[in-house]
């Protein structure tokens, strides 16, 4: 009971981070096409930027420093995905194929950057002491941080879902998934929806850099990496497109990594990439993807 | 008509010969086996390159997976040699169908989606190769840091630095190889129905033909071929390594054939040759320690290979996205109406 | 009185050459039916004004020029677009539709009239607008349009693929939308074409083949010899 408890609330856990780097992922391939390699870049932005102002301006032992540094990370993803967005993806308007390349330059540029600047090692990320208190869950005993990672993913979803509902750019942006075009014939920018999409999509990416450094121990241009295919992964089980997709299938993804891993060590990963394949092979539009019309 | 702006079809043979005669030509760069070496591992990348090019640039289909076939073709030579299963020519052979089966099974399932769903099932068993040479499942694929080549069982005209030459020219032969055979197919009928395929897959259906077998075939073709260059590959590294086997290496194949143009065969190796010897001279030219006396902001990224080449690539991309051969055909073009 | 010319309008779509120079005036607070055999080239010549499709030629619009504009500049300048297919969004609920096609510049009296006009429409302001019968989409699709201010109004078979007592519903919406606007309807079916048209336009191979009087589509010869259907159709 024990373990089910713990892999179950730890795999939510790791399932909040897929989220974070998901959510921005699918909202900005739904609404403009465009699959974004480069996303995996913005992570590390984020953790970068992050982690300049937990340890220069504000030290992130305590809580209020350490959210102000997390929503740092995320403003300067979006910031670097919005400039990225001006400069070199509005040019390509309606080549996907050549938007999606392109985003594969960029993360190469972006990559080469941050390692150039900060090296391939490990920078340890100053947290809150909380961060390692072990929280008692039944019999369980789970580290404070998971919780950390929940809540956040929690808020995102929910901020999200209001920006979507209540919004008029939330409107734009329903609307435009599903018929940019005719969005356009009513007399709306739509080009204006897509910064800022892609603006928040970075900022979500920041966050979930934030964040995938401390669960990963410090903050690393090479961890990026497989995170994004995970990244892409629970994109498309959950649906392109799909931000509630996203969240369950990031759930689903993490829970079963958790379980899988505390078995075999290693397995957890080929399990994920089967899951995506029988996924695609019996559902392809995803969890709560739309059949393409 | 498009006569005057291809190649002399001589070109290419002779370029070949140009490069299997320098390194008994006397004392060019070629006749050192640190070029050589070089050379050799560009040769196999500007196969694989084209390989790639048969899905992408002439099928349509753009895969996130193709380095699981080049790594398969590495991984069971290496292994099926080193454990005394075959000698080793019939481990090359038995290597190269077993990869060819594979890429047949993977494309099978993968081919019943398509677009971004195909790249993604392709990027998944791509990773689930990687993850398996990764984590050294059956203790037989070796973990992080692969498995070495037992060279005694391989022909002693391959190993040791001396005999980089002969290295050198069996990766000409098998790239030479390569290339003919992706020239035949594609100008074949079947290479037709590829390029018909790509560019208008409702089109095939509707005269009748069905697009999934022949896209099933080009798939199975590019794998099996990339197979074979992995064989020729392991010979020049001396072992199985998992970066072989990575997304990384799919995404520079990707990078390769739009540096030097999808469309082209000799673009796609172009792209392939020139990536890799770039990158090989790149890393020699950022360990030199030229750059040290730019200021610190700048010589950072400069001294990462991935900097210049994603620049490159973004700007291709951006203003020449037909690549180095699509650049070639315009300019071409410009001087013959010139004239 | 003009509101739109048309000059030597070419498209073309996949290196098929679809409109072939087509020319026509619209004469202001008029209905100008665009009719002609499928395939001709009538919506894509909406589309076309609309910036869907770019083309070579001239579109003069209160003197300003369309070709080059950008879709949503040519919306708000004032022409408004009813598509084929109606293409109103599945996913938001009919008050939602609406709401997206509201600009700052629209009058809560437009709501009002919307409703007058189409009264199931406020009634079902809540309803996923995917869910609806292919006629209320059509309102949907047509009242959106009205709440603003337009000058032009592009609509494309609006009673395609609906039942007849459908097609007299949206012919009676559309004939009192169109008293005093400015409009171009592509329109196959004849009653409500005669029904509702002052001024003519027959397509033909992606060119203008006849420019005129609608009087001409009550002599049934004329009209199988420049469409190719008999003279009927449900009103």
């Amino acid at each position: 009971m024990d373990t089910f408890i713990l892999m179950g609330i730890t795999g939510i856990g790791l399932g909040a981070l897929y989220f974070l780097i998901a959510s921005g992922l699918t909202l900005i391939y739904g609404l403009m096409g465009v699959l974004n390699f480069a996303h995996g870049a913005l992570l590390t932005v984020g953790a970068f930027a992050g982690l300049w102002f937990a340890t220069k301006v504000a030290t992130a032992t305590n809580t209020t420093n350490f959210l102000l540094s997390m929503i740092v990370g995320g403003l300067a993803a979006g910031l670097i995905a919005l400039i990225a967005e001006q400069l070199v993806i509005t040019k390509l308007y309606e080549r996907h194929m050549d938007q999606a390349l392109v985003t594969v330059g960029l993360a190469l540029v972006i990559g080469a950057v941050l390692a150039g600047w900060f090296g391939n090692d490990l920078h340890t990320y100053p947290t809150p002491l909380w961060f390692a208190k072990g929280i008692k869950i039944g019999t369980a005993i789970i580290p404070a941080d998971r919780f950390m990672y929940i809540g956040v993913a929690i808020a995102l979803l929910i901020g999200n879902w209001a920006l979507l509902k209540f919004t008029r750019i939330g409107l734009i942006i329903r609307a435009g998934v599903e018929n940019r075009t005719m969005v356009s014939a009513l007399g709306i920018n739509v080009k204006r929806a897509f910064s800022a999409v892609f603006f928040l999509g970075g900022f979500a990416a920041g966050v979930g850099g934030v964040l995938v450094s401390i669960y990963s121990n410090g903050v690393s241009p090479l961890i990026a990496g497989s995170y994004l295919i995970y990244g892409f992964i629970v994109v498309v089980i959950g649906g392109l497109g799909s931000v509630p997709g996203s969240f369950l299938a990031a759930m689903l993804i993490g829970i079963i990594k958790q379980y899988a891993n505390y078995y075999v060590t290693g397995l957890g990963d080929f399990v994920v990439v089967l899951l995506l394949a029988i996924v695609l092979l019996v559902r392809p539009q995803g969890l709560l993807g739309r059949v393409n019309s | 008509m498009k006569r005057n702006l291809r190649f002399s079809s001589y070109t290419l043979p002779i370029l070949a010969l140009a490069f299997a005669v320098a390194p008994v030509l006397g004392n060019n760069p070629l006749s050192r086996p640190g070029l050589l070496q070089t050379m050799g591992v560009a040769f196999v990348y500007g196969g694989l390159a084209l390989t790639y090019d048969l899905l992408f640039g002439f099928t349509g289909l753009l895969s996130f997976g193709h380095a699981l076939f080049f790594a398969s073709g590495i991984y069971f030579t290496c292994i099926l040699i080193n454990h005394k299963v075959f000698v080793w020519w019939l481990s090359m052979i038995v290597a190269v169908i077993l990869t060819a089966l594979l890429a047949a099974i993977v494309g099978a399932s993968s081919l019943r989606t398509t677009g971004i769903t195909f790249a993604m099932v392709t990027l998944a068993f791509g990773e689930a190769g990687h993850v398996i040479v990764n984590r050294n499942f059956f203790n037989l694929t070796g973990g992080e840091n692969g498995i070495a080549l037992n060279s005694d069982r391989v022909p002693q005209f391959w190993i040791g630095v001396v005999n980089t030459k002969y290295l050198y020219w069996t990766a000409l032969l098998i790239l030479s190889f390569v290339y003919f055979m992706i020239w035949w197919i594609t100008r074949s009928s079947a290479g037709r129905v590829f390029a018909a395929i790509r560019d208008n897959e409702l089109r095939v259906q509707v005269l009748g033909v069905n697009p999934k077998n022949y896209k099933l075939l080009s798939f199975t073709i590019a794998g099996a071929l990339a197979g074979l260059l992995g064989t020729v590959m392991l010979l020049l590294a001396g072992s199985a390594a998992p970066r072989f086997a990575s997304a990384d290496l799919t995404i520079s194949l990707l990078l390769m054939v739009i540096l030097g143009g999808a469309v082209t065969r000799w673009g796609a190796v172009l792209g392939g040759v020139a990536y890799s010897y770039l990158t090989t001279r790149m890393q020699d030219f950022t360990q030199s320690g030229s750059l040290h006396h730019l200021p610190k902001w700048l010589s950072g990224p400069l001294s990462e290979p991935s900097f210049s080449l994603g620049i490159i690539f973004i700007l291709v991309v951006m203003f020449a996205p037909g690549g180095l051969s699509g650049a070639f055909y315009r300019l071409r073009a410009r001087v013959i109406s010139k004239k | 009185m003009t509101a739109l010319h048309v000059n030597d309008l070419h498209v073309r779509i996949n290196q098929a050459h679809i409109l072939q120079g087509v020319s026509f005036t619209v004469p202001k607070h008029k209905v100008t039916a665009l009719m002609g055999r499928n395939g001709v080239g009538k919506s894509t010549t909406l589309k076309a004004i609309m910036g869907l499709y770019k083309g070579t030629g001239s579109i003069t619009f209160n003197g300003v020029e369309l070709i080059g504009k950008e879709t949503f500049e040519i919306a708000s300048s004032g022409i408004a677009y009813i598509p084929e297919d109606r293409e109103i969004f599945s996913t938001l609920t009919v008050k939602e539709n609406l709401e997206l096609a509201a600009r700052k510049s629209t009058k809560q009296s437009a709501y009002e009239q919307i409703y007058a006009l189409f009264p199931e429409l406020q009634s079902r302001s809540a309803q996923r607008a995917g869910s609806l019968s292919g006629g209320q989409q059509q309102m949907v699709s047509i009242a959106r349009v009205l709440l603003n201010e337009n000058e032009i109004i592009l609509v494309d078979e609006p009673t395609k693929g609906l039942a007849p007592k459908l097609v007299t519903e949206v012919a009676d919406a559309l004939a009192k939308v169109a008293k005093n606007e400015t409009m171009i309807i592509v329109e196959q079916n004849l009653g409500l074409v005669k029904r509702v048209a002052e001024h003519l336009l027959v397509m033909d191979q992606g060119r203008i083949i006849y420019e005129g009087s609608p009087e001409k589509l009550s002599d049934p010869e004329w009209v199988h010899a420049m469409l190719g259907v008999s003279g009927g159709g449900a009103h």
